[in-house]
């Protein structure tokens, strides 16, 4: 092997004309550069063409570029064939972050992709610098981070260590490890972390999902592309000094997570410092309010060789980067390893010649190191120099816009069982271990511990009513702006239960819950953002998941007129015990006209008449109660998006007209659970389950269907919420009264449940805090 | 108009909506970085009043406080010291508060002292706590706060890890105690409780204190953060105070 090898000067050159197969094969493997055969000989046709041979650095640098991570090679003519076209007309851009319109004034910006692999590897590194680096890419289009979101995905925390496959954390440990990580790099860096879930599926114990998604807001005159202007240009390193952390975060990412791993691959997770960040924030806002700033992009997976590619690839030019300029953490890097180290909080501005000076005092000022490391060239080629010599010299073409691959799909197998008869057990008792079941039962150990309110902006916040007991909101609200109350609602979610059964309906089923979640405080949907976390692309029925849930958001985002205006794609998040749950988190954003009218979940004013809005259907595939049951059978709900679309805007408007005192949508658990919430976080309700029509009690309480929320309704505008919702099954199901919940159903009025707000709040409230401490 | 110094380094984080407070009320608040006050490039004696933000400053690896106190010491410590002594006021929030108390600027029962006399050390819950606080006036010597009435109770929020004030000793701590606490955290009904009502398991439900010439305070819950009504909080009383008391000296 090593006679393929051959020094020359500051590099290695690898003789891949020369090779054979098996050759090729292992230089990929023992380089660490993830790439198959096919792609190795491609690059060997590239080369012979040139006529020489490549340098390990851009053998490395095609490896960042080719990554599934970077490049979507197995996603992107999906994406293409399904989703980048829904309301495009609405989308501002569509770069490391989107960008959509908030006011006449301003834009928000939104991102949102996954730090599965590292997060799996080392969870408190992992999750930090996943925060890190969703920050820097609002920032990277000249925008105010205002707001974090964290769905995170672990395996059962009751799951015995012995059954364990080695080399693989213990959930609970995971779980500790990345709120801790999210909550000291959040808080440090003072934007609140104010949105997320937490879901646990016993899919994710050997590859746990670490999402995060970060929304910011900008004047319009002041939006920055990740793309270079014109030739002459300077391009400008800004932040943290470059070290041998985070080598390979990329092609790691781009393979199934082994036992091994963890040894092999430790350094391809990269340390986060939210304390050089923070200033740098300040940095490059300046830079960017003076008007001192052509491009910016920010320095995540790939490092600087994805970044001064892709920056001027977009817009049709090449750079010249030389390399000894770049600060080092240790002073003997290579330059292959200088050029696709992931080192975190680094920034790469692009700037005029005459404006150099003034964006490098105002880093001086800030203390964050910045100099110049390269410009903007007229030829679509980027060249890197080391100490004068060439050490790399690839066509741009070649190395960012080659690779999309139409992989082999077929349709996923149906898990759906038909349902079947059972009999009713005690409702009371059920309700209350559904309360306290993993993924019903309060987030409060992990809300607590981020700061949701700096910046004071938060206006609807991630838990509401009384101090003593709080309970979770649907969204959270976020008032950008000084001087207006237009607010951004934001909301995630995605049920693994569902999209295991039936990934097709378990995605739209996401879609419905975030829509309506948004509508619940009063915010209509204005962008989904996507994170779709899968398992190995190269099984077909891998792909066929992914396929099957992005025709559903497809079909769904069509008819409401969404566009999705950010994403990301994990595929490979796969371990020696299988694959994730299909898992397609979605990001939803809503605006809101005036944030002083939103609704919150609490119940307030005794006699208030409480409304069912929508249709309850026996869709109890993936539920809950089927779960706490043992039951594996039932169809998960169905959702219509032209029904959902009206309800959304009808429940908006009552909110706007301060018809509705209280909303809350119904989600895992069903009315049931809804209620307890709402009776936990305000007063007491007493409900009669005798208008919903045609079902058994227990399917009434804990059905999961689509499209529906509880409402306590100002008892003077009654009339007007009927009229307004002529045409929408609504319920009249009780009202506001006393401390508990108390519930009937039947001719008779037999009582069901009769439960104390305390009695309610224990269960649902003490199980995190019980097995996390 | 009154000059407030909102100063800040890096890992400062409640700058903006301090600096917003002030700003809504007419008040005239301006960043001052520490470097540009160790650089002399800003002189304390230019401001009101100075008011130090919550946050992280340098990271808090150390000790909340711990380094931003330090800085501070090294080098602006003489002017500060008489700004307060010409009795301007000095008010920190949350790691603010961390500072002054790191300085020996508060509780200072007998005048600014060389050493801290008083920690605030780790919650109870040994954990970050992000979470609404029901806190109330007390009685005490402090004059930033005059506008507010004795026993009201404010709603304003707390997001902390080390927030538990402990005083060197017991006879420090009553005399302390006695007249210089300007805050206690309350449940509902105004009436001294535990966990979560004080969440961090501080001295005597102490949420602020004063010094003992009432012009420097110190405090762990955010009035920043609620300042509106539409966001349920009483914080904007605190900033009137503030600026009253300026206001009576200027």
């Amino acid at each position: 092997m090593n006679k393929l090898f051959v020094k020359d000067g500051y590099i290695y050159r690898i003789d891949l004309l020369n090779a054979s197969d098996d050759e090729l094969l292992n230089i990929s493997k023992s380089m660490g550069l993830a790439l198959n055969l096919e792609e190795m000989k491609r690059i060997r046709e590239y080369f012979k063409k040139l006529g020489r041979l490549p340098s390990d650095l851009e053998l490395e640098a095609l490896a960042q570029s080719w990554s599934e991570h970077c490049c979507y090679k197995s996603s992107k003519y999906f994406l293409k064939q399904y989703i980048y076209n829904i309301a495009k007309e609405k989308i501002i851009a569509r770069e490391d972050a989107g960008v959509m319109e908030f006011d006449d004034k301003h834009y928000y910006v939104v991102a949102l992709e996954s730090h599965n692999h590292p997060s799996a590897i080392e969870p408190y590194g992992g999750a930090a610098t996943g925060i890190g680096g969703i920050l820097r890419d609002v920032l990277c289009m000249g925008a105010q981070p205002i707001a974090l979101i964290d769905p995170l995905f672990f395996g059962e925390l009751n799951v015995r260590y012995e059954s364990l496959p080695k080399g693989i954390k213990h959930p609970r440990y995971l779980f500790k490890r990345v709120v801790e990580g999210i909550r000291d790099y959040g808080n440090r860096v003072g934007i609140p972390t104010v949105a997320g879930q937490v879901y646990f599926h016993n899919s994710y114990i050997g590859n746990c999902l670490v999402n995060v998604g970060c929304v910011g807001i900008v004047k319009k005159d002041k939006l920055v592309h990740s793309r270079v202007k014109k030739p002459g240009d300077i391009l400008v390193y800004a932040g943290g000094k470059t070290g041998r952390d985070g080598i390979h975060g990329v092609t790691f990412a781009s393979e199934e997570l082994k036992e091994e791993s963890e040894e092999k691959s430790i350094t391809a997770v990269q340390l986060g410092d939210p304390i050089t960040k923070e200033p740098l924030i300040h940095a490059c806002l300046e830079c960017n309010e003076k008007g001192l700033i052509e491009g910016m992009k920010d320095m995540g997976g790939g490092g600087l060789s994805c970044v001064c590619s892709e920056i001027a690839y977009e817009a049709g030019y090449g750079t010249e980067v030389y390399l000894e300029k770049v600060p080092l953490r240790e002073e003997d890097m290579k330059p292959w390893e200088i050029w696709v180290s992931e080192s975190q909080e680094r920034m790469l501005l692009v700037v005029k010649e005459e404006n150099l000076k003034e964006v490098l005092k105002i880093f001086e000022e800030w203390d964050v190191e910045a100099v110049p490391i390269g410009k903007v060239i007229e030829e679509p080629i980027i060249r890197i120099y080391y100490k004068n010599q060439i050490v790399g010299e690839l066509d741009l073409r070649f190395q960012v816009g080659a690779l999309e691959y139409r992989r082999e799909w077929i349709k996923p197998k149906g898990r759906e069982r038909e349902d079947i008869d059972f009999e009713m057990p005690d409702l009371q008792s059920t309700l209350l271990k559904i309360l306290s079941s993993y993924n019903v039962c309060s987030r409060e150990w992990v809300i607590r511990q981020y700061d949701f309110e700096v910046r004071g902006s938060t206006v609807i916040k991630p838990l509401q009513g009384n101090i003593e007991m709080q309970s979770h909101s649907d969204a959270v609200v976020i008032k950008p702006l000084e001087d207006s109350f237009k607010g951004l609602a934001i909301t995630t979610d995605i049920n693994p239960y569902y999209t295991s059964l039936n990934p097709y309906h378990g995605t739209c089923s996401a879609i419905d819950e975030a829509c309506r979640n948004l509508a619940a405080v009063g915010a209509r949907i204005s962008s989904f953002a996507d994170c779709l976390n899968f398992g190995n692309p190269e099984k077909p029925e891998r792909m066929g998941e992914f396929v099957y849930c992005l025709k559903a958001l497809h079909d769904m985002a069509s008819v409401l007129d969404v566009p999705f205006v950010s994403g990301n794609v994990s595929f490979y998040n796969e371990s020696t015990i299988g694959s994730v749950a299909p898992t397609p988190t979605i990001m939803a954003i809503g605006i809101v006209k005036d944030v002083r009218k939103c609704a919150t979940i609490d119940f307030k004013k005794e006699e208030n008449p409480i409304y069912l809005i929508g249709e309850t259907k026996k869709e109890m595939g993936g539920s809950e109660y089927y779960k706490l049951l043992g039951i594996n059978a039932g169809r998960v709900p169905r959702s219509d998006a032209k029904v959902l679309k009206n309800s959304m805007e009808k429940v908006v408007r009552a909110i706007e007209d301060g018809i509705i005192a209280s909303c809350h949508d119904i989600s895992n658990g069903g009315l049931a659970v809804t209620l307890a919430e709402m009776v936990i976080a305000g007063k007491g309700a007493e409900i009669c389950l005798y208008s919903i029509p045609n079902l058994r009690t227990d399917f009434k309480l804990f059905s999961e269907s689509n499209t529906r929320w509880v409402v306590e309704v100002n008892k003077e505008k009654e009339e007007e919420f009927r009229k307004l919702f002529e045409d929408i099954p609504t319920y009249k199901i009780g009202i506001v009264k006393g401390k508990g919940l108390v519930i009937y159903d039947g001719d008779e009025m037999k009582k069901y449940v009769d439960l104390d707000k305390k009695e309610l709040y224990e269960s649902w409230n003490n199980r995190l805090w019980k097995e996390m401490g | 108009m009154e000059k407030i110094a909102i100063l800040r380094m890096e890992g400062t984080n409640c700058e903006y909506e301090s600096y917003l407070a002030f700003k809504r009320l007419d008040a005239q608040p301006e960043y001052v970085h520490l470097k540009e006050l160790e650089r002399k490039k800003k002189n304390l004696e230019e401001y009101d009043c100075v008011f130090i933000p919550g946050g992280f400053s340098a990271g808090d690896y150390v000790r909340g406080g711990a380094i931003f106190a330090a800085r501070l010491k090294a080098s602006i410590f003489k002017d500060l010291k008489k700004f307060v002594e010409n009795g301007y006021p000095v008010v920190g929030i949350c790691n603010g508060f961390q500072v002054l108390i790191e300085l020996g600027m508060l509780p200072a029962l007998y005048g600014i002292s060389e050493q801290p006399e008083a920690c605030l050390t780790t919650n109870d819950s040994n954990r970050f706590e992000c979470r609404q606080t029901l806190i109330r006036h007390e009685r005490s010597v402090c004059k930033l706060t005059k506008n507010i009435k004795v026993g009201k109770i404010c709603s304003i929020p707390v997001a902390h890890a080390e927030g538990k004030l402990v005083f060197k000793d017991e006879e420090y701590a009553e005399e302390v105690n006695e007249k210089q606490v300007v805050f206690r955290y309350v449940d509902i009904e105004g009436k001294e409780a535990g966990y979560p009502w004080n969440p961090n398991g501080s001295y005597k439900n102490i949420a602020g204190i004063c010094n003992n010439e009432g012009n420097v305070l110190g405090m762990m819950p955010h009035p920043e953060r609620a300042f509106h009504k539409w966001q349920n909080g009483d914080g904007k009383e605190i900033f009137e105070g503030i600026l009253n008391y300026i206001r009576s000296i200027c």
